[in-house]
């Protein structure tokens, strides 16, 4: 009964479902609990429902034997002993853990099918490298879930060193989910193993609930920005709540994107055959609005009807903490909201590549919610789906910015699990007056919340030390990447200004 | 007449270790003999399920009672090699309904506890269940380890003064005077724990009473003693899944037939089973039909298997024991009891019983009423204690413990250790330092394989067997070098060598019937890591070949054993590692 079903105590908003969660309780609840059958044996303590034996059977057997359709089997060609039947519930593709568990705990052990041991995902694990403690994605994912048994509900405790980078996905050769497997198990093991009032539990909730905190930031957002840095206060932090004094808070815009948004109109285009609905997170909203202002501008440039819907948070800090019943009721927003724009005919674009991942990947993986797997596919990073809709190549052809400028540039982990490492490179290429490099493919080591930790600050540096060194190598001294996290480690680690190509883009074609 | 011991048992399956117990604890000197490792005929091949008698609940009464009386007894002597998973009967649309009202009177006839579920109720324990499976008979089966088993109880047995030969093959019963004396075994590698390479011997052992507890091969036992044994061996497949898609016995409420029982057994599922019989219980076809059933049949239950990863299947046969004249065609109508044979009674040949059939979930039982007669048979007077005193690892012990405090390993890696080892647990796991895992598939760690070698010596299968060690995914292509690596602090080289070998080849056997899909490219990654990496296609160490190695060229520049650079094509004798042969 864990955070799929969305009920958590500390949520004021509906209670949808409880069904499930109280259900299990009930006997005890009544006071006449259940009288199994099969008292002192085996673990059948479920109450019994005793099937009276009234022959309503007409219904039944009409499927059997007599159909002689030729059955394939796995290798031979054998039909089955009993003749078979043709129940069309029989597809083994309806029985995928997500449907089977509707109501959570996913059982994620037939995902060990997949691993050949080949230890491609331990050899790519940023975090492996650097932490002698942390035992690596074969074992966290299908190792550990292999050895699982139903009713055994220790989770080893180094799930919450995996920093959910998900570079262990994109190495497998296989198709073993692996982050799936990481993100259902930390859910499990902060659900029932953590302790709830410990510090480590508050400030992961903490970060992982950045837009609750963001939120109520921006509403004094200079007094936030100096509060939350202030040196007497951030001692305080890292010694209370782990969260390393090295770090800056990032500054609180003093107009959120929202504001802007709102100030400004809303739409300035109208164009029900060009429709997208703008995912923006809580980065842009509350940080960086800049970059969803750069985002509005160079789609509405293209002709694009920009919606900006509801939305919470895509959930990526809440996977990484494994606070899965936030990420639920979220997602729930989120899903509600997305699909009702999708029914206005639009796609959804997210300018954060890890909101982008999250909606595509591990929604559909995690959460049984109407209407997610539309969101999954409709779902696009900005830049790609100018790439795929737009001649961007065309359009930059005689385009240049005003001054030449040259960007060191990182893919994010995330980015790069969705196939676009490349696509900020290629995009500006060929672009006279800019040069941008690519600082090679190693994790920028902040992995969103994880370098947060007072107890990761050092491993999480030590992970950057490559993209560091090869961004001071880069002819350019202002950084550029998808991420607003990694954006925060690269200039945590070389003090860059970092910028996103969605700025870039907006500077080159629309200013 | 000198007689080295009270009693001979034949044969190292679960009957003949619950024999040995048996026979230790009453105070009689017994001697072990087994051929090959302890389990290594029908009991290491078998389904694994310690019965609630439910299954024969319509067809065989007396069996289904004795099942559940011995299931509860193991429950409590042997709690660290079952797994209380519980079991259903399911009923699927086309099944009779008739036949699922027979079988809940029967159970309740044998005072086996059953209760209804309905088809939700079932999927709420068992999620994979087929959604149209209508409703289900919940019943106390359970899974059980026979290889823990059949250790525990000739651990018991040892420390109650018995002797237990393994990898000691019976070559002929000896009869004086038209009584039977004792036994002539040939050691494999001389007498105690195998270790390979090690010339055999033979070896006479005379006794007071010889117990033929072979088995399906007891017919084999009869014929040295000149006695007619009649068992009619019947063999039957298992296909071994790579997870466990259920976590609770699942039978098909129907009556016999084949591929109808899922069993969740450690870290897999395994699938059964068929029964027919064959003539020789070394000897039988192992058909690529009988596997491809157990899926397309056991995937009317549990769909998903049909898409789940196959790690291998392997075939048992059934001691059947059927008394003459019953001449019954069909070897599922043959009876799953068991029979003594006395063959001073039937044969008269004094000093040797046979005991045949059974089943393993009633071993205990079978042992307690053959110590018996041999006791009486011996003028001993003692009473029989194995059914309350817990075997060796089944005293009280908890699986719950904070594994990387007290034995620095992961949690899932120490959990699995201790349901494998039991009360054991703390005197293995706290031994070794560092204590890496050896076999990650199944979490299996160097302590507990250190273990398992100071029991079974060289023989990596022994070790196998006892630690679940590359029974996982990889089928020991990522473990069996690593396994061996821990023989070779006692062990000469080609000894290690032998032992590496036995076992990657005894895991390949299996995966021969199921290569597709992936263990298919399973098997082709650990080929070619073996090939590539560690030269196991060509291993001038294993072939004996000659090597040239002035064939080698001797690389650019090494220096040489004097320090000075060497000019390698006209005088350099290259050691294989690439550095120079120092007195040339
Ligand atoms: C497919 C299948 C599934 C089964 N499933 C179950 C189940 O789920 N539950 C259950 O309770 N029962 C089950 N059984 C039955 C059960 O496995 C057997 O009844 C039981 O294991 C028999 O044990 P045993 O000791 O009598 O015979 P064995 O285990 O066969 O032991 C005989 C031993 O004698 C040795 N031997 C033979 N010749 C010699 C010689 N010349 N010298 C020395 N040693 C010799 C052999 O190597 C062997 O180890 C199953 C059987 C089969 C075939
Ligand atoms: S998600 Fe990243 S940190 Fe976590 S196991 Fe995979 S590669 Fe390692
Ligand atoms: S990369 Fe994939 S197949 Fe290889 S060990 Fe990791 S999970 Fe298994």
């Amino acid at each position: 009964m864990t955070r799929h079903t969305g009920n958590d105590d500390t949520d004021t908003t509906e209670e949808s479902n409880g069904t499930n969660g109280t259900e299990r309780h009930e006997e005890a609840d009544d006071g006449t609990p259940a009288q199994p059958t099969v008292p002192e044996l085996g673990r059948d303590e479920q109450p019994a429902i005793f099937v009276p034996d009234d022959d309503e059977d007409g219904t039944t057997g009409a499927s059997a034997g007599d159909e002689t359709d030729p059955r394939t089997a796995t290798d031979g060609g054998v039909e089955s002993a009993t003749g078979g039947s043709d129940s069309g519930d029989l597809s083994p593709d309806a029985y995928d853990p997500i449907d089977v568990f509707p109501e959570g705990d996913l059982d994620l052990r037939d995902g060990a099918d997949s691993c050949y041991k080949c230890t491609s995902c331990d050899t790519s694990c940023p975090v492996a490298e650097v932490d002698d403690e942390f035992p690596g994605p074969k074992f966290q994912g299908p190792e550990q879930w292999r050895l699982k048994r139903k009713g055994d509900h220790d989770i080893d405790e180094s799930i919450t060193s995996c920093s959910n980078c998900m570079r262990c996905d994109d190495a497998c050769p296989s198709s073993v989910p692996l982050s799936q497997m990481h993100n259902e198990a930390r859910g499990q093991f902060v659900e029932e193993q953590m302790e709830k009032l410990s510090v480590e539990y508050i400030r992961n909730r903490i970060l992982a609930n950045y837009r609750t905190s963001a939120r109520l930031a921006s509403m004094t957002p200079r007094l936030a920005s100096f509060a939350m840095n202030f040196g007497p206060a951030r001692w305080a932090m890292d010694k209370l709540l782990g969260v390393p004094k090295e770090r800056e808070f990032p500054e609180f815009a003093t107009t959120t994107f929202r504001e802007w948004w709102r100030d400004r109109g809303g739409a300035q285009v109208s164009n029900p055959d060009k429709r997208v609905a703008y995912f923006h997170g809580c980065y842009s909203n509350y940080n960086t609005p800049e970059v969803g202002k750069a985002m509005v501008r160079v789609y509405e440039h293209f002709g694009y009807e920009v919606l900006v819907p509801p939305q919470k948070c895509s959930g990526t800090p809440m996977f990484a903490n494994g606070m899965l019943k936030d990420a639920r009721r979220h997602a729930e927003t989120n899903v509600e909201n997305l699909v009702e724009a999708i029914g206005e005919g639009a796609d959804v674009i997210a300018s954060c590549t890890s909101c982008s991942m999250s909606l595509r990947q591990e929604y559909p993986e995690l959460f049984d919610i109407h209407g997610i797997e539309d969101v999954s596919e409709h779902t696009f990073e900005a830049l790609e789906y100018l790439r795929i809709h737009e001649d961007l190549n065309g359009a930059l052809a005689d385009a240049r910015p005003e001054d030449e400028q040259a960007f060191a540039y990182h893919a994010p982990c995330h980015a790069r699990n969705q196939g676009l490492a490349r696509q900020a490179v290629e995009t500006f290429r060929e672009v006279d007056g800019v040069t941008m490099e690519d600082v090679g493919d190693s994790c920028s080591g902040i992995s969103g919340t994880y370098g947060w930790k007072s107890e990761k600050y050092e491993k999480s540096m030590q992970i950057g030390e490559e993209m560091f060194e090869h961004m001071e190598d880069a002819d350019g001294e202002v950084g550029m990447t998808e991420c607003p996290t990694c954006a925060m480690q690269m200039e945590h680690g070389t003090g860059y200004e970092i910028r996103h190509p969605l700025q870039l883009l907006e500077e080159t074609l629309v200013a | 007449m000198d007689d080295q011991a009270d009693v001979v048992v034949i044969g190292g399956g679960s009957t003949g270790c619950g024999v040995i117990r048996d026979l230790a604890r009453r105070g009689l000197d017994a001697v072990l003999v087994e051929k090959g490792n302890l389990t290594h005929g029908t009991t290491g091949r078998m389904h694994g399920l310690l019965h609630s008698g439910g299954r024969y609940a319509v067809s065989d009464q007396t069996s289904a009672r004795e099942c559940m009386e011995e299931n509860r007894v193991l429950r409590d002597i042997a709690s660290h090699c079952v797994e209380e998973t519980g079991g259903m009967f399911v009923k699927r649309p086309e099944d009779s309904e008739e036949y699922f009202q027979q079988k809940l009177e029967g159970c309740r006839a044998c005072d086996i506890p059953a209760e209804v579920i309905d088809g939700e109720e079932a999927r709420r324990r068992e999620p994979y269940l087929a959604r149209d499976v209508e409703k289900a008979i919940a019943v106390p089966d359970a899974a059980i380890d026979p290889f823990r088993l059949c250790v525990a109880n000739a651990a018991d047995a040892r420390e109650h003064g018995a002797r237990v030969e393994t990898h000691a093959k019976v070559t002929d019963v000896l009869v004086e005077d038209g009584e039977v004396v004792g036994v002539e075994i040939e050691h494999d590698t001389g007498p105690g724990k195998r270790v390979h390479r090690e010339p055999g011997t033979t070896e006479e052992i005379r006794a007071r009473y010889v117990v033929n507890a072979t088995g399906a091969w007891a017919g084999r036992i009869g014929e040295m003693a000149g006695v007619d044994v009649e068992v009619r061996p019947s063999k039957g497949v298992m296909t071994v899944m790579n997870t466990r898609q259920v976590d609770t016995v699942i039978n098909r409420c129907r009556p016999k037939g084949d591929a109808d029982i899922v069993v969740p057994h450690e870290t897999a599922c395994i699938l059964g089973t068929t029964d027919e019989e064959v003539d020789d219980p070394e000897d039988y076809p192992e058909e690529e039909w009988e596997v491809d059933l157990m899926i397309e049949t056991l995937s009317e239950l549990v769909p998903a298997l049909k898409d789940a990863r196959t790690l291998r299947s392997f075939w048992g046969v059934r001691p059947l024991y059927e008394p003459p004249g019953t001449g019954t065609d069909d070897p599922t109508d043959i009876t799953r009891d068991y029979f003594l044979l006395d063959h001073d009674e039937r044969d008269g040949l004094p000093g040797l019983t046979s005991i045949v059939g059974g089943k393993l979930t009633t071993y205990r039982m079978m042992a307690e009423s053959i110590t018996d007669h041999v006791c009486e048979k011996l003028g001993h007077d003692a009473a029989c204690d194995t059914a309350d005193t817990p075997l060796p690892g089944s005293d009280d012990f908890s699986v719950l413990r904070d594994y990387m405090d007290e034995f620095g390993i992961r949690s899932p890696v120490g959990r699995r250790s201790a349901q494998r080892l039991g009360s054991r647990a703390d005197e293995v796991l706290n031994g070794a330092d560092p204590n890496p895992v050896v076999c990650e598939c199944e979490g299996v760690t160097r302590a507990e394989v250190q273990d398992a070698i100071e029991g079974a010596g060289s023989d990596l299968n022994a070790v196998r067997l006892r630690t679940r060690a590359s029974m996982g995914n990889c089928q020991g292509g990522f473990c069996t070098h690593r396994i061996s690596a821990e023989l070779a602090q006692e062990y000469p080289g080609p000894v290690v060598r032998d032992a590496e070998d036995e076992l990657y080849q005894e895991r390949w056997k299996g995966q021969r019937h199921a290569l597709w899909g992936r263990q298919l490219s399973q098997a082709m990654l650990n080929h070619m890591l073996h090939a590539t990496t560690m030269n196991r296609d060509g291993d001038p160490a294993t072939t004996d070949a000659d090597v040239d190695f002035g064939a080698f060229d001797a690389g650019t520049g090494p220096a040489g054993a004097d320090g000075s650079e060497v000019d390698d094509a006209t005088t350099g004798v290259t050691a294989t590692d690439g550095g120079l042969d120092g007195d040339r």
